[in-house]
């Protein structure tokens, strides 16, 4: 999706109306760059769309397609009606957004302050230790955050030695805590990768700027504030409206490695849920998991272009 | 020119003449083999794979699964070119469905194939391995006995507890569910850390995935009966009563024993949220008092263990049953080990591109004969085993290699033994068909530890704290049977435990009745609808064997 921006947003921006094919020939470079891309949309995005079929039917590898029975919208009923699909919907959403806020906020705030760091030893030996986690599979991940968050795991260790509580605090085993826990978990594997991007926005703005501020006796909050957040402005808000398309991505894997009996209530993200009906039992039931799926893609679209309006309408900038 | 013609021509003629001489007239073949599990492929100069070569004309070409099972075979199936014998591992039913395999019944009958006719007709097994249309697909590979059947330990459920605990309780034997906990109590009162200062953990209960068996299935056996899955069965009431035993007062008697366990800290926290990995690491640590469990499960902790040493940490399996209290002042007697189970729908299939089916069944059949049998589980005589007074006997050395993978390439044909029809218990001489169930070899490899910890409760082998194995159930097993038809209300149940057993068990003691109630409240439509489902299954089966 991010490269489709790249290429587009040029092309764009003259709002003045001129004949489609006479930019079209005059940009045939940039056409020509963007084939392979738009093939790979084409074969990996929009080929496996046939699969949706599937949702409407009773499924069965061995009659293929063209031989499993039709039914309507029952597949839809029957997800809707079971209550652990609307508990998922309602988990993967708030796992979603408390991934976004804590994600966004923190990826900001760390962008900000080596931004400020002037000894450049340091900077890199920050930049490159927070985001290491990012290569690290997520099994090894969440078995760490296991041992980390045991009930006599360092956390509780610390805690208890602090007094700050009495009894060690069971954060695996509490559904209440279980989105938070992701949300942190997310925050430390991803906080660093997610910096490069606002680190490399703020490397654009103009030195002239925090000079002619400095000059105007503006202090490091202030340049803070009305230089480099501003400066990022358009980089935050793309990012943002692509995240918001992705809201109902709370992940999977995550969840699946970390889930017990005890959370269950809390950890069934959308596609937890899908693979556990898909494969589940003897009897496969392919088409629950792909009216899941294809529910999913749906509202992330209408949650995309939602938020591309709203932020035409605020006057910022916009993905589409 | 002409010369050379005419050396052609006498080559040819020569070649033409050389199946002749192979037994039985029949020419050499390949044979393509497929197999559902991963495995090594054998040494191009394999001695038992050389031999059938040699006697039978038959090279086999072997292909090992790599990657998902289920893909491997979707993929095969779309291709529709098969391997001539094809073994479909724990998804052998999909085979079945998409109609890849031939129907073995008319190729076996009482002249051309004795060994197979006795194997499969014997005690009417054939009712049971027979499909709904009475064709009859794929031979057990595991599963059929010969004689009697030698048990020297027990492979299945169990509460299990380290070998110092009963050491140190003056090698007495607990018996119930009560004494058992009692000792443990009293084992981590006097001993609180390992002597190296690692707390014990009383008791762990597994509860990931599929393992949760070490949760929701104890219940079964302290009531007296071998492992039937979720359901608890009556085999003495002509009707087969059958019902889920989770939602019972009964059950309620364990989880509230666990509940009062959990208070007094025994049982961690941690142990519902554990996954199997760390269950293993825990228990090859040597700091698990005890558990309920399959030996099976945790065979790479009792490796470890014994690798390390540190035998007085492996575990001891106990038959427990509930004690009188629980249940109404009952003396329930145990009944943990159950008659053998046919291995049904795993082993080698024939698959319809297979050219000579024939063929392959000649080879079930002679491999599956009394010499064939003894070259393919024990090897050869004076080489890889010895016989002294009729008893089959092997060295450490032998027996040690037989685990060792570089050996078992170029000594065993693991690969096609493995799916085969095979003979197992004992021979007619007595002597068992598996050597590692062969009693002076099992006892000869005990380690010192062991050896002496079994005198001194009073015991040959393992086994012997156990009541012998009961008469198996006209049904089989009823864990067996398939749920597919009622697999979302079964997905339920099982979820709706996974939930709540933890709950219940970690919760305040005056909330328990509560929590049971609301447990027993949310679970019963889909327990009525699981009851009643496998009391029909049941009933069926127990038809089909008994007519």
């Amino acid at each position: 999706m991010s490269t489709v921006t790249k290429v587009q947003k040029p092309t764009i921006t003259p709002k003045k109306k001129k004949g489609f094919f006479q930019s079209l020939g005059k940009q045939w470079q940039l056409m020509i760059m963007s084939v392979p891309m738009l093939l790979y949309v084409l074969l990996f995005n929009y080929g496996p769309l046939w699969g949706w079929l599937t949702a409407f039917q009773d499924y069965q590898p061995k009659k293929g397609l063209a031989g499993s029975a039709w039914v309507g919208l029952d597949n839809f009923r029957f997800l809707f009606g079971r209550e652990d699909f609307r508990l998922a919907i309602r988990n993967t959403l708030a796992m979603s957004v408390i991934n976004l806020v804590l994600g966004t906020v923190s990826a900001v705030l760390l962008a900000v302050l080596l931004n400020e760091v002037r000894n450049r030893t340091f900077k890199r030996t920050v930049q490159t230790v927070t985001y290491l986690p990012h290569f690290l599979s997520m099994v090894i991940v969440v078995s760490m955050a296991q041992n980390i968050f045991a009930s006599n795991g360092p956390i509780n260790q610390m805690l208890l030695s602090l007094g700050l509580v009495k009894d060690p605090v069971f954060f695996l085993g509490k559904g209440e805590y279980f989105w938070w826990l992701v949300g942190v978990i997310n925050v430390w594997k991803e906080v660093g990768w997610n910096t490069i991007i606002y680190i490399a926005a703020m490397t654009s703005i103009d030195p002239c700027l925090y000079e002619a501020a400095s000059i105007d006796g503006a202090g490091r909050f202030q340049r803070i504030l009305h230089v480099t957040l501003p400066g990022i402005k358009s980089t935050f808000m793309v990012l943002l409206i692509m995240n918001i398309g992705h809201l109902m991505e709370a992940g999977f894997e995550i969840q699946y490695l970390l889930r017990s009996g005890l959370t269950m209530k809390y950890s069934d993200t959308i596609d937890v849920f899908a693979l556990i009906y898909s494969f589940g039992s003897s009897k496969p039931h392919y088409s629950y998991g792909t009216a899941a799926g294809m529910f999913k893609s749906i509202v992330g679209i209408i949650l995309l272009f939602g938020a591309n309006k709203i932020a035409q309408a605020l006057d910022e900038d916009t993905l589409i | 020119m002409k010369k050379l013609f005419a050396v052609l021509l006498s080559v040819m003629l020569l070649a033409s003449l050389l199946p002749m001489a192979m037994a039985e007239g029949q020419e050499p073949i390949t044979v393509t083999v497929f197999r559902g599990d991963p495995g090594d492929q054998p040494t191009e100069d394999n001695k038992i794979y050389k031999k059938i070569e040699d006697e039978l004309g038959i090279k086999f070409e072997i292909e090992f699964l790599a990657g998902n099972l289920d893909e491997t075979l979707g993929l095969k199936i779309a291709d529709d070119v098969y391997p001539d014998l094809f073994d479909g591992g724990n998804s052998a039913e999909t085979l079945e469905n998409a109609e890849v395999l031939i129907d073995l019944l008319p190729y076996i009958t009482e002249e051309k194939t004795p060994n197979l006719y006795k194997h499969i007709y014997t005690n009417d097994r054939i009712k049971q391995l027979t499909t709904d249309d009475g064709k009859l697909y794929i031979i057990p590979n595991y599963g059929i006995n010969y004689n009697a059947q030698i048990q020297n330990y027990c492979n299945g459920p169990a509460f299990f507890i380290q070998k110092q605990v009963i050491a140190w309780n003056n090698y007495q034997v607990p018996k119930t569910l009560n004494e058992y906990f009692d000792l443990i109590e009293r084992f981590l009162a006097a001993n609180p850390t390992t002597p190296d200062g690692t707390p014990y953990q009383g008791f762990a209960i597994l509860c990931e995935g599929w393992r949760h068996f070490c949760l929701i299935n104890p219940v079964q056996h302290l009531m007296g009966r071998p492992n039937d899955g979720e359901v608890l069965i009556d085999v003495n009431d002509p009707g087969f009563h059958t019902e889920t035993f989770i939602d019972k007062p009964y059950a309620k008697a364990y989880y509230a024993k666990l509940n009062e366990e959990y208070h007094k800290g025994l049982i961690s926290k941690d142990t519902f949220v554990m996954n199997y990995d760390q269950y293993i690491a825990a228990l090859s640590n040597g700091t698990v008092l005890g558990m309920f469990d399959q030996t099976w499960d945790f065979g790479t902790a009792t490796a470890s263990l014994e690798t390390s040493g540190m035998y007085a940490n492996t575990y001891l399996a106990l038959p427990l049953v509930y004690d009188p209290e629980y249940v109404d002042g009952k003396v329930i007697e145990e009944h943990y080990l159950n008659g053998t189970v046919m291995n049904k729908d795993r082993g080698f299939g024939i698959s319809t591109s297979c050219k000579y089916p024939e063929r392959m069944v000649q080879l079930m059949e002679t491999l599956l004969s009394d010499e064939w049998q003894k070259t393919l589980q024990w090897g050869f005589e004076g080489e890889d085993y010895s016989v002294e007074n009729g008893r089959m006997l092997m060295t450490r050395e032998q027996y040690v290699n037989r685990s060792d993978a570089k050996w078992q390439r170029a000594n065993q044909a693991k690969a096609i033994w493995e799916s085969m029809p095979k003979k197992q218990g004992t021979m007619d001489d007595g002597n068992a068909w598996d050597p590692g169930n062969q009693p002076e070899i099992y006892f000869e490899q005990m380690s010192d530890y062991d050896k002496e910890f079994y005198a001194a409760c009073g015991v040959k082998k393992p086994a012997d704290f156990f009541n012998a194995p009961i008469e198996l159930a006209p049904y089989g097993e009823a864990w067996q049977i398939d749920k597919a038809p009622i697999d979302i209300d079964y997905n339920d149940f099982l979820a709706i435990q996974d939930r709540w057993l933890p709950t219940i068990i970690t919760c305040d003691p005056a909330e328990l009745d509560a929590n049971w109630d609301a447990f027993v409240a949310e679970i019963t439509p889909s327990a009525t609808v699981y009851t009643d489902f496998m009391q029909a299954e049941v009933l069926k089966l127990v038809e089909q064997a008994l007519n």
